[in-house]
């Protein structure tokens, strides 16, 4: 356990950075330190959180900015389903809190060693994790407490912060050229639906759905032309 | 803090906590699902994009020009928090001197 709280320090001064910033845009968005803290403790979903924020502070549509975090962290279906090997013989109560605590870098990290020495397994998974969600409560709630002090952002065009970051989420999601085409075709007809007027959470959804419908057709047409070669 | 501020961390809690245990619970059955597997690949990112889209889709030239240099930010660094601060003070400093719309 004490391996992994030690391990993953480096990775969770870069949470602690990006939970930082976190912190100021929720404060400006009307969240008291400790409701961010709060947030962050109990929803532990980094980038979900991010966007909920930020669509609550657009639409003020709670439902929908809800869903639209969470179906940003769908990826943890995949992730937790990983670990079965790792958390088989962990009693159940510490299985639900290491899924809670798990976070992308520490998945990540116990994956790897785990690969390279298999006695590598759910303490140090405990370790790196209570280690990532106690820096991300604490480096939030602080980004918060500051946010409270600072001036009106929102009139300097504050709401950007939140597009530069999904840019940059963006940019760390590209995995090559084969997301070209159905991100752009999500991007157009996005664009495409907003402006014909459809409400902008039902537009994010629609609008993904077919860059996935997309993607799912290209990787079809790859495939049988790989099955046509002789 | 109002009613909807403590029912969204109600609701984003217990929605990214489901979402886990339903990984914990489906296990095995969903990494051998290539549909649903295809899914969680390709969801994320189109997500994103997504978003940027309904943000820049009514916004002023400014906005774009300010979402283009965050761009630029992001391919070069891949870093969010470095495209965060410095995509909002691009947008800051355009507003504060009055250039665009």
């Amino acid at each position: 356990m004490k391996q992994g709280f030690y391990g993953i320090l480096p990775f969770a001064i870069g949470a602690a950075a990006y939970g930082f910033a976190f912190g100021i845009l929720a404060a400006q968005t009307g969240y008291p330190w400790w409701g961010v803290a709060l947030m962050s403790f109990s929803a532990h979903a980094g980038a979900s959180q991010i966007v909920a924020v930020e669509r609550f502070a657009v639409d003020g549509l709670v439902i929908g900015s809800a869903l639209a975090g969470i179906a940003l962290n769908l990826r943890y279906l995949g992730i937790i389903a990983s670990l079965g090997g790792i958390l088989k013989n962990v009693p159940l109560w510490q299985k639900l809190i290491a899924i809670h605590i798990t976070g992308d870098e520490s998945w990540a990290l116990t994956m790897a060693k785990n690969a390279r020495d298999p006695t590598i397994g759910a303490p140090f998974l405990m370790g790196s994790g209570l280690t990532l969600i106690v820096t991300w409560t604490v480096s939030t709630a602080l980004g918060a407490l500051l946010g409270q002090t600072m001036p009106d952002l929102a009139s300097y065009g504050l709401g950007f912060a939140f597009t530069a970051a999904f840019i940059a989420m963006a940019r760390a999601m590209w995995h090559g050229p084969q997301n070209m085409v159905p991100w752009v075709a999500t991007f157009l007809i996005t664009v495409l639906l907003v402006k014909l007027g459809v409400e902008s959470a039902y537009a994010i959804l629609l609008g993904s759905l077919a860059g996935v419908a997309v993607a799912a057709l290209l990787r079809q047409r790859k495939t049988k032309k790989g099955e046509e070669m002789p | 803090m109002t009613f909807d501020h403590w029912l969204l961390i109600g609701v984003l809690a217990l929605g990214t906590y489901s979402l886990r245990l339903a990984g914990l619970i489906g296990g095995q059955a969903i990494l051998r699902n290539a549909k649903l597997k295809v899914l969680l690949d390709d969801l994320p990112g189109c997500l994103i994009v997504a978003l940027v889209a309904t943000s820049l889709a009514d916004a002023a030239p400014l906005t774009w020009i300010a979402a283009a240099f965050a761009l630029g930010i992001a391919i070069v660094t891949n870093n969010v928090v470095i495209t965060m601060a410095l995509g909002f003070a691009a947008m800051f400093a355009m507003r504060y001197f009055g250039v665009g719309g």
